[in-house]
């Protein structure tokens, strides 16, 4: 039994982040990029951890001087916990319900409690990845300030190997009793969205705070952290009664040479070790009565008795391929994330970002745009057209066909149907983002009719250009072959060409309004020209990808 | 009706032939059997002539358009049910159909009209307005079917459609075949089923590494044979 344990963890940790689908990552060409995108956006993050961590170093000394040192520590493993806990609630949703490999796992002669004990295991080294870098800074400070000696250094790392074990047994028990009893099993789509959406406020709440507070230390000064550690010092108190184990960890770590020390640390991993054993024990009862149905797509139950006749529409071939366009867009939780709601959410970040920011910002900005109301409305049509790109309908509406697009092939439809019907769905998508981009505005500056009118119309205009260009790259090459519709938007290179090639362009225009608006022509003639260059580009774009598309449709393989 | 001229594809960079040469003449109201064993070259064959594959070589004719020259007349003639039914997972059924009426741009009546006939054949009424995600292989198959029927194509080509359809389903597309050369359209199928070729087919071609061995009907292909009982025989012989 335990042998089969083991290869079935092994499996699962190499399957995860194994050195084979690394290998295979890096001979691929498309995923080497990748990886190194992903490697340039985390260091890019460094600046901000060390400033972070340059900032804790304060508020240890805050604390010393109140003669509270052990809350610096609980500060850390109460912030540990809980990001383990809410990154849990999503890791164990997708890796216990979601994933791949259920199909195969499901029906081998495995126990429930061994299924879910392995994926506990993988999960686990997600929560190191998440947890080190929040709890060592406090730990190696407090150790290092206050020259801890050796004892304290085998405490911390006791205390950090078991650190995620109790957050992440209770969300597994939280996930699993939710997926047992409630009827939401089968609206997986649903689920991913929430979940996005809920880590998205999460990432945004902390940079939020992470950025008031860097702001409020420099105008407060020394002072700033002492009143933070006394404010904070009722907060993680209470939170510490919530949640023990963080108390305990803390008590243990604080008091490391008395007997005190030894019994905290007892009693932290004695939990950790019960709480596990515990959501084993219930994942035998649990685990797969909430699978079940969990793989299938949900149907509305019963059959609905459908009239053909109420449901029979007729529609031009442009419209239809629109409205086809449209309604997977927003079906599919990957392109509703990557599209809508990320012109929906910019724009708001945007607004929350500068209202943060004080009320020196917000009042200089009111003095710039003060009876000149036509630089809001030239920036907002520069952000909508960069949204033209950026919502990646356009670069991606072929590849979006996937295994599909033989219909798309065989059927008799005329470039120009192809191309309206497209351009249709990402004006869609494009007219949410101005709804959303000219409330946000509104939200913080005066807006009039002229704003609203220009950034309307010559928005739209720029989006349909941005559109073709997405196009254009992606019939040249369609990324086709895919079962996961992430590779078709999240992972596909097209978006980021075609976001560089539209930067530039819009560059070029924005470079040659930013001249003719200084040198003082007039405001509707800028316009003018805006439009006209809009225009041309649309045509000339439409003209090319007609031709495009009838050649790649004929040579695809 | 269908007219292929000296049809040829290589894949691999010229390396390997996969349809080489192949000439064909089929006429209205027939219902052409297309045989051969795994990998001949049947769905190569099928895949130039409705759009999806390009020929290095030769012409193909639909109602003497060329298929290559004016794409858009040659498909609004055909329908074509692929292998495997890979279609939008994420609309409802009656949203496909819909979709595919409009692209054939088939009016609003006549539409309904066939979408009840199929739909009632085919026993997916019920499941029609459910999202096609949630449908079985042989529900998804039936609904490519369907969708391909609705604009009463001049030809009806399909690539193994027999394969993932239940009894029942398979029967009535065999009558719906049967009709439909009745009317004087026509019916070009692939299939590695010896049975279904003998039964439902006016003629013949068995094709082996990319080329027809044998063209006829069945009386035709018995008097070529050495062995002339059934087609098995006849097919096996010729194979090998």
């Amino acid at each position: 039994m335990m042998k089969k344990i083991i290869s079935l963890i092994k499996t699962d940790l190499n399957i995860t982040y194994g050195l084979s689908a690394l290998q295979y990552k890096f001979n691929n060409k498309r995923d080497r990029l990748q990886t190194i995108l992903i490697a340039i956006a985390l260091l890019s993050l460094i600046p901000t951890y060390i400033m972070i961590v340059s900032g804790l170093v304060k508020i240890y000394e805050a604390y010393i001087g109140i003669g509270q040192k052990t809350m610096f520590l609980l500060n850390g493993f109460i912030y540990a916990q809980l990001i383990v806990l809410l990154f849990g609630f999503l890791y164990v949703m997708s890796k216990y319900y979601f994933s791949n490999d259920l199909n195969v796992l499901v029906p081998l002669p495995l126990r429930p409690k061994d299924i879910v004990g392995a994926k506990f295991v993988t999960l686990m080294v997600n929560e190191y990845l998440t947890s080190l870098p929040i709890i060592l800074p406090f730990i190696i400070i407090y150790g290092t300030r206050g020259k801890e000696g050796l004892l304290y250094w085998i405490y911390s790392f006791i205390l950090i190997i078991f650190l995620p074990i109790i957050p992440l047994a209770l969300a597994s028990i939280i996930v699993m009793l939710f997926m047992k009893y409630t009827n939401i099993k089968g609206r997986k789509d649903l689920l991913r969205v929430v979940g996005y959406i809920i880590l998205l406020i999460a990432l945004l709440g902390f940079q939020f705070k992470i950025q008031s507070i860097a702001q409020q230390s420099v105008l407060k000064g020394e002072d700033f952290f002492l009143e933070m550690a006394q404010d904070s010092n009722v907060l993680v108190r209470k939170l510490g009664l919530v949640f023990p184990p963080s108390l305990w960890a803390a008590l243990s770590l604080g008091n490391y040479s008395s007997v005190g020390g030894v019994f905290n640390l007892l009693l932290f991993v004695g939990t950790s070790i019960a709480v596990f054993w515990i959501m084993i024990q219930l994942s035998e009862k649990l685990f797969f009565e909430g699978l079940i149905g969990g793989l299938e797509v949900a149907t509305t139950g019963k059959h609905k008795k459908v009239k053909i006749e109420d449901l029979s529409r007729s529609s031009l071939p442009f419209l239809s391929i629109g409205l086809k366009e449209i309604k997977i867009l927003l079906r599919t939780p990957v392109y509703l994330l990557n599209s809508v709601l990320g012109v929906l959410i910019l724009p708001l970040v945007m607004v929350i970002s500068t209202t943060m920011n004080g009320k020196e910002v917000l009042g200089a900005l009111s003095m710039l745009t003060e009876g000149n109301s036509h630089i809001v409305s030239l920036v907002g049509i520069g952000i909508i057209t960069m949204f033209g790109v950026m919502n990646c309908v356009g670069c991606t509406t072929f590849s979006r066909e996937g295994k599909s697009f033989w219909i798309q092939r065989v059927m008799p439809i005329k470039a120009r149907d192809q191309i309206f019907g497209r351009i249709l769905s990402s004006l869609f998508v494009q007219i949410i983002g101005i709804i959303s981009l000219l409330a946000s505005l509104a939200f913080i500056i005066n807006i009039d009719f002229e704003n609203i009118f220009w950034i309307t119309t010559l928005g739209l205009l720029g989006s349909v250009a941005m559109t073709e260009l997405g196009m254009v790259i992606d019939i040249f090459r369609p990324l086709l072959d895919w079962d996961n519709p992430q590779k078709a938007m999240k992972q596909n290179l097209n978006v980021l060409i075609a976001m560089g090639i539209g930067a530039l362009y819009l560059g070029g225009v924005g470079f040659l309004v930013y001249k003719l608006f200084k040198t003082g022509v007039n405001i509707l003639a800028i316009y003018g020209i805006m439009g006209l260059i809009y225009i041309i580009s649309s045509y000339g774009l439409y003209i090319l990808l007609k031709n495009l598309i009838i050649r790649q449709f004929s040579i695809l393989e | 009706m269908l007219k292929l001229q000296n049809l040829s594809k290589t894949y691999s960079k010229g390396t390997v032939k996969a349809v080489d040469s192949v000439n064909l003449d089929i006429a209205p109201g027939e219902i052409f059997g297309f045989l051969g064993p795994y990998g001949a070259g049947k769905t190569t064959t099928i895949k130039m002539i409705v759009g999806l594959l390009k020929p290095d070589s030769g012409r193909v004719f639909i109602n003497g358009i060329n298929v290559w020259k004016n794409p858009i007349e040659a498909k609004s003639q055909i329908s074509y049910v692929p292998d495997s039914p890979e279609i939008y997972d994420k609309l409802k059924g009656i949203e496909y159909l819909n979709f595919i009426a409009d692209m054939y741009e088939i009016p609003k009546d006549i539409r309904q009209e066939r979408m009840e006939k199929y739909l009632e054949i085919f026993n997916l009424k019920n499941a029609v307005g459910d999202i096609i995600g949630s449908y079985s292989h042989g529900m998804k198959q039936k609904l490519v079917l369907i969708s391909a029927l609705l604009h009463e194509p001049n030809l009806f080509i399909l690539d193994e459609p027999m394969v993932g359809l239940d009894p029942k389903s398979s029967f009535q597309l065999k009558e719906i075949m049967r009709e439909r050369c009745d009317e004087g359209k026509t019916v070009f199928f692939s299939t590695h089923v010896l049975e279904v070729a003998e039964k439902l087919s006016d003629r013949i071609a068995i094709i082996n590494k990319g080329r027809i061995i044998a063209l006829g009907t069945m009386d035709e292909l018995r008097s070529h044979a050495e062995e002339r009982e059934s087609l098995e025989k006849i097919f096996l012989e010729l194979t090998e």
